[in-house]
């Protein structure tokens, strides 16, 4: 037996819980449609969760409401080589003090929360259901279908919140039918159990303090980078790799991960600890110029199925974006039901709202930084040449010092070469 | 850390029914074969002796990597598996 909905959201995580929370505190009748046992339980990540306007709007509560880990106090960025390492943090008073800059979360904790705060709203959620098609009657969209289910879900919308592959955008002619691994980035993650007490003193923390630190230079070569970041009594370790490079490497991403983890500095940060679980997932790392139609007749795209992500290779920026668009997306529904018109222009609002918001803002001025990071030097010749200068700006040996400026630039000239230098700086200007 | 162990730790409600299904004969011709190295749960096996792929399911953590990485489009099926099924992730 089909059954009528209002709106049919593909999707538990970030971008479609929020789109459903939307919808259905406007009165809406929304079903949000989850393949896992329970919404996050498909889901991982390998970062920080940062600030959300649109569900601090939704909720003037929100960080004391939501299932939250340690809050960012500190972070770092290393630069790593067989059995060296440089390191710069900032510690800062302000990221210690409300609202604080960025969380360590669980993605089956925090997204399961997202999904029952849009059902205490009203929503409908159907989990264990796989979306198999759309449905189509009378040449219009009307709702989906159920793998291993008889029976359909009807709306005359669906919103499109179904992960990085979005075989929905595929289905409805909205994204590229073939992904190009050059905007793909796989990220592998170990999560370490350790005793509370241990990640405080050997990181330095306090209270609910944590920690996050960014690794260059631990991927043998491959295009990537790697991260660590502090949970109440667990560690997030991990790396991330772009596709292209990692598929003519011949590498893999466990044993890549292995030899980051047997790193001399990076095992002595992890000892002590169990691991715990093995999770892996891809990024939309493409920017701008991978983002699909985010519009069609009765369709809307959201979040990762949207490829709304920032990477920049300083910050990698993906839920707060996500929740956005499919709060925006929800507000383009609840007018499209206000004039009862559901076509590509009834629905168009949704455009608007993301090009007048940072989401597409911000990803247009970066819209440059995938370019830049598809650049071996990175990943191989600048951390060896900034762990090379600092080992010997520090080592005192009796032999007679050099002037630090040309010296840096003999080394450069080795490792990277003057003109790749040049280049490279001002390619990172250009994009940042 | 023995690399086995990390498979070991993550779970599953395996689906009798693969939600992945490989033309191997596409394989057998193909130049690149990055599934095998790119796949992060290990799960595709070429054997040069035998000339031929195997592809288990089992331990699939429903990454998208060989759908992405596959440039022969080699699928006879991908998708994801049907509700209730495939991995659960706990604590990530």
């Amino acid at each position: 037996m089909s059954k009528i909905y209002q709106a049919i959201v593909v999707g538990a995580g970030p971008a479609g819980s929020s789109a459903a929370l939307v919808m259905a505190r406007a009165g809406l009748d929304v079903a949000l449609v989850e393949r896992g046992v329970f919404p996050g339980e498909k889901n991982m990540f390998g970062g920080v969760l940062h600030r959300l306007p649109s569900l601090e709007e939704l909720f003037p509560d929100f960080w004391d409401r939501a299932a939250l880990g340690r809050h960012i106090v500190k972070k770092g960025v290393t630069f790593m080589t067989g059995d060296s390492s440089f390191t710069t943090t900032i510690e800062s008073g302000n990221f210690d003090k409300t609202p604080f800059n960025g969380y360590s979360i669980f993605r089956p904790r925090f997204d399961n929360w997202l999904a029952q705060e849009a059902v205490k709203s009203g929503a409908t959620l159907i989990t264990r259901a796989t979306v198999e098609d759309l449905v189509y009657k009378n040449g219009k969209l009307a709702g989906v279908s159920i793998v291993g289910r008889t029976g359909e879900l009807l709306a005359p919308i669906v919103i499109a919140a179904d992960g990085v592959l979005s075989f929905i955008a595929k289905k409805a002619g909205l994204r590229q039918p073939i992904f190009n691994p050059a905007q793909m980035a796989v990220g592998v993650k170990a999560l370490i159990d350790m005793p509370r007490e241990m990640i405080d003193d050997r990181f330095g923390l306090v209270r609910e303090q944590g920690f996050a630190n960014e690794f260059v230079g631990c991927t043998a070569g491959v295009r990537g980078g790697g991260f660590l970041y502090t949970n109440y009594d667990s560690l997030s370790v991990g790396l991330v790799f772009h596709l292209a490079s990692l598929r003519v490497s011949g590498k893999t991403p466990y044993d890549l991960l292995n030899a980051f983890m047997e790193q001399p500095q990076l095992a002595k940060m992890i000892s002590g600890g169990k691991l715990q679980e093995y999770s892996a997932h891809l990024i939309p790392e493409g920017g701008y110029d991978m983002i699909p139609e985010l519009v069609g007749d009765g369709i809307l795209v959201a979040g990762d199925a949207a490829a709304l992500c920032n990477a920049t290779g300083l910050n990698l920026e993906g839920i707060n974006l996500a929740s956005q668009s499919g709060v925006l997306a929800g507000k383009a529904v609840i007018e499209a039901h206000q004039n009862k018109d559901f076509s590509k222009q009834g629905l168009s609002l949704y455009k608007k709202l993301m090009e007048e918001s940072y989401v597409l803002k911000d990803l247009k001025l970066y819209r440059k930084a995938p370019h830049m990071l598809h650049n071996d030097r990175i990943y191989n010749e600048y951390p060896e040449l900034m762990c090379s200068f600092m080992e010997y700006i520090y080592r005192i040996d009796g032999a007679p010092k050099e002037n630090l400026s040309k010296l840096f630039l003999k080394s450069a000239k080795e490792k990277v070469g003057l003109g790749n230098l040049l280049a490279d700086g001002f390619s990172a200007w250009r994009a940042l | 850390m023995n690399i086995d162990e990390i498979f070991d730790n993550t779970s599953f409600t395996i689906d009798r029914e693969p939600h992945i299904v490989v033309n191997y004969e596409i394989c057998t011709g193909c130049d690149n074969r990055g599934c095998v190295n790119s796949c992060p749960a290990r799960c595709y096996t070429w054997s040069d002796e035998d000339q031929k792929m195997t592809f288990v399911h089992d331990g699939c953590l429903e990454c998208g990597t060989c759908y992405v990485v596959c440039h022969r489009d080699a699928f006879t099926r991908w998708r994801y598996p049907r509700g209730g099924f495939g991995v659960a992730y706990r604590m990530t």
